[in-house]
């Protein structure tokens, strides 16, 4: 029996709101294909099943008036005969997002939305000529009112299969007695060890409680024993005790049409409700088992987390054991010992790890909806294609990049996409294509946004950021392409609708900078004036223990996630050259361009006989090389995260401990290309990278390279 | 007062003993006087649910009468923690309509009944009746009580 405040119904709820998003989703997928075809009825099938759980799920968390619309939307997508009726596609829409409303404000406890915009579309659906269609309203039994959920159906069944009686108990609440939960409960009481109880009303938390309290119960007892017992005094009157089956089977009554009846215009509009919409969190996959609070598996990592520095620990005391008492038979013992614990540790980690991933899918589903009404709204054809669907990605991850992503699509179709006017002027078909793609680099998650519209105005751009205050007009020229368009992530760089008049893009794109910033990601745009624009998100995928290389430059002690080291070379100072402005290194017949953390001057290194290590690694598509004095080995890091107020650069992903007690700084190899490749339009400055990791920069660093 | 048919036990045709717990001194001393006026005795008194669970232990009465909201303890937690240690105590809880939700959580954990305040003393006495079941006769009346 759910209850009031207790724990175990606050999470019962928390479920609902979980897989009513789910099944909103589904709703919303199963719409998109009734437009597309109306006359499916499997479709419509689908999505009446889909109500219908939603019904069911509604009223036993007790949201009774989401249920009851529920309800009504059932009905009405009841009929056969409702196949081939644009309007039910439009009625899924609505309906989906007056529950996503109705959800929003049972989970805010505000007020609820108003349920006018369905009951209407439901309505006129109702006064259309069915034909073929009988009215389907069935009269309940005398005294019986409370319609039981499907879920309460089904166990009266199983009940009944298992040769138990159902019994529709109503027993007259005694005037006197104010509580009617109470009443119930004690009714409950009274009936254990006599009876099963499927399903009760009033429940708790029921606007409106009527003067009856109905009980479908399975029992072995007769009927006079449960009525008898039901007699309360000072609390029931009278009792009422029938088979639901005799009584015109309340059990079977399917709805009586007085839900549907109850409808009446409201104010709004459609158009309105659909607007008014806010989206409902993603939940956790379709065939989840069990749902867990990730908090729960956050804090199980974080314990692994501390076993695995405690192991470092271990392996070092054993180390320094060995060497002290190399010929004591323990110390193979120990050794065995270890590599078993280190070994499990490992698994262990990696399926915890492993839980925390959900197929990218989950946030990609949301998109087709929002494309859909988007382009309706700015009266634009678009056509969306979905790609990589079922790459991994961190579950706290993918919740973060949900809403830069929906920023950059909902740009990509109302500033990038040209209407299909200007579309087939231009000799491109008239509906405009959006490609979501998602995909694993490296350690990285790409998520790109590709749309084939208008592209970006460079020169508008630029115009806008010296407007804006964001670069100086002699500093402009000197900027790339590529620099002058990551200027639209800068905030400030617009005010929301004056820069889509201007250059057609920018609305809220500082959001998108500065959440990708935090995640320690980078996005990039590319375009093609005329062709289309493409942005790419690039995220490390926040492993929070990671396997890592450790090494020195210049004494200080870093690490850099071991997979994304492709080869370890050898080389000596003498063997660098010089092109250009990169010093490179001949790997293979291969001309592998470097990376120098350390000030170094170029005499210096020319006339330098000393032995380097070339770590190659490849962040993106090209090879680089990072040139370290030292390997120190490898290790596996719990990578503790470092907020920015200790370090001011994006250069460091994180700082871990070892077992020794040392701290390691962790390399945030993508941005590090990133400083390289903008280098050389900027004066050398090859310590800045090294001051600022070292965290005595102020400032961030400006370059790379020499 | 109006006097009612004094309930006895029917093992010993003793008065009935109740435990009478409520923090307001006034609410104990109503109490105490509608069960008078139904041949009862107090056995004893508590002002809150710790002393409740100790003088429940000591005393051993047939009724206790409980209220929800006490200092130390709640009515809720005291019922269950009496009803824990001796499943055939039997515990009423005494309390406005406001507390509905603790009601039902106390009927959840045990208890066996519920009166509204401010208690009327004949809906008290039907619910004594009834929770005492045939283990108390109604004198006057020709059978044990419902």
């Amino acid at each position: 029996m759910s209850q009031f405040s207790d724990d175990p119904a606050a999470e019962l709820r928390d479920l609902f709101f979980e897989t009513a998003g789910e099944l909103l989703q589904a709703l919303n997928e199963d719409a998109l294909k009734l437009e597309k075809a109306p006359a499916d009825e499997d479709v419509i099938r689908s999505m009446r099943r889909t109500v219908h759980t939603l019904k069911g799920d509604a009223a036993a968390a007790g949201f009774q008036q989401l249920s009851e619309l529920a309800h009504v939307l059932e009905d009405a997508l009841a009929i056969e005969a409702r196949a081939e009726n644009p309007s039910l596609a439009e009625l899924g829409f609505v309906a989906a997002d007056t529950f996503a409303s109705m959800l929003a404000a049972y989970r805010a406890e505000t007020a609820l939305p108003d349920t006018s915009a369905v009951r209407r579309l439901v309505q006129d659906l109702a006064s259309q000529p069915q034909p073929g269609s009988v009215p389907t309203a069935k009269s309940i039994s005398s005294g019986g009112q409370a319609k039981w959920t499907e879920y309460e159906k089904l166990s009266a069944e199983t009940a009944a299969s298992q040769g138990k009686k159902i019994l529709h108990v109503v027993a007259q609440l005694d005037p006197l007695c104010a509580m009617p939960i109470a009443a119930r409960q004690l009714l409950v009481n009274a009936l254990s060890g006599l009876a099963e109880i499927l399903a009760a009303r009033p429940e708790p938390g029921s606007a409106v409680q009527g003067q009856a309290i109905e009980l479908l119960v399975a029992t072995s007892e007769p009927e006079s024993a449960i009525a008898a017992k039901c007699r309360i005094p000072t609390v029931i009157t009278t009792v009422e005790c029938f088979e639901p089956a005799r009584g015109n089977a309340p059990i079977m009554a399917p709805a009586d049409g007085q839900a549907a009846a109850t409808a009446r215009p409201g104010p709004r509009s459609t158009a309105a409700a659909i607007g008014a919409a806010s989206p409902v969190r993603r939940a956790a996959g379709g065939e989840t088992i069990l749902r867990v609070d990730a908090e729960r598996i956050d804090n199980v990592l974080n314990l692994i987390g501390e076993m695995i520095i405690g192991k470092s620990m271990l392996q070092q005391a054993l180390e320094e054991y060995t060497s002290r008492f190399s010929r004591d038979p323990l110390r193979s013992r120990l050794q065995d010992a270890m590599a078993m614990q280190a070994r499990v540790l490992n698994d262990l980690q990696r399926s915890v790890m492993k839980i925390r991933m959900v197929p990218v899918e989950q946030l990609f589903r949301r998109f087709p909806r929002m494309v859909r009404d988007l382009g309706q709204r700015c009266n634009k054809s678009v056509e969306l294609i979905v790609r990589g669907e079922n790459t991994d990605v961190d579950k706290s991850l993918l919740d973060a990049i949900a809403e830069p992503l929906t920023h950059i699509v909902r740009n990509a179709i109302s500033h990038g996409l040209e209407s299909a006017e200007e579309r087939t002027r231009a000799g491109k078909p008239a509906a405009g294509r959006i490609h979501l793609d998602a995909s694993h680099q490296a350690n990285q998650l790409i998520v790109e946004v590709t749309d084939d519209g208008r592209g970006i105005d460079v020169r508008k751009v630029k115009a806008r950021a010296i407007e804006s205050g964001l670069v100086r007009a002699d500093e402009v020229e000197r900027l790339s392409n590529a620099q002058v368009l990551d200027l639209i992530f800068r905030p400030g760089f617009s005010t929301a609708d004056e820069i889509t008049e201007v250059s057609g893009r920018g609305v809220g794109l500082d959001v998108v900078g500065s959440v990708l910033h935090r995640l320690k990601g980078s996005v990039e745009v590319e375009t093609r004036p005329g062709q289309g624009t493409k942005f790419r998100l690039k995220l490390p995928l926040t492993l929070a223990i990671t396997k890592a290389l450790l090494f020195r430059i210049a004494q200080r002690l870093y690490a850099i996630p071991l997979n994304t080291v492709i080869e370890i070379a050898r080389a000596r100072e003498s063997d660098l050259h010089r092109v250009d402005r990169w010093e490179v290194v001949e790997l293979r017949g291969q001309v592998l361009p470097l990376i120098r953390l350390e000030e170094r001057s170029g005499e210096e290194i020319a006339t330098s006989d000393r032995r380097i290590f070339v770590l190659v690694i490849q962040p993106a598509e090209r090879k680089i090389g990072l040139i370290v004095d030292a390997i120190e080995g490898e290790e596996e890091l719990v990578l503790k995260p470092l907020d920015d107020e200790a370090l001011d650069t994006d250069l460091v992903t994180g700082a871990s401990v070892l077992g020794d007690g040392r701290v390691v700084l962790i390399l945030n190899q993508a941005a590090l290309l990133e400083r390289f490749l903008a280098s050389p339009a900027d004066s050398p400055s090859t310590g800045a990278i090294m001051a600022a990791v070292a965290g005595r920069g102020s400032g961030v660093a400006s370059g790379v390279g020499q | 007062m109006e006097q009612f048919p004094a309930v006895k036990r029917s093992k010993d045709g003793q008065p009935i003993q109740y435990l009478i717990v409520d923090d307001s001194v006034f609410a104990r001393k109503n109490l105490g006087r509608i069960i008078d006026s139904f041949g009862g005795k107090v056995a004893g008194e508590a002002g809150d649910g710790l002393t409740a669970i100790t003088e429940y232990e000591r005393l051993k009465p047939d009724i206790v009468l409980m209220d929800i909201t006490m200092p130390q303890m709640e009515g809720i937690e005291a019922a269950e923690k009496i009803v824990q240690k001796d499943p055939h105590a039997r515990v009423v809880m005494v309390s406005s309509v406001g507390y509905q939700e603790n009601i039902v959580a106390a009927l959840q954990r045990g208890a066996r009944h519920f009166v509204q305040k401010p208690v009327k003393p004949e809906v008290l006495y039907e619910v004594i009746k009834y929770v005492l079941g045939e283990d108390g006769v109604a004198a006057g009346a020709t059978g044990a009580g419902v």
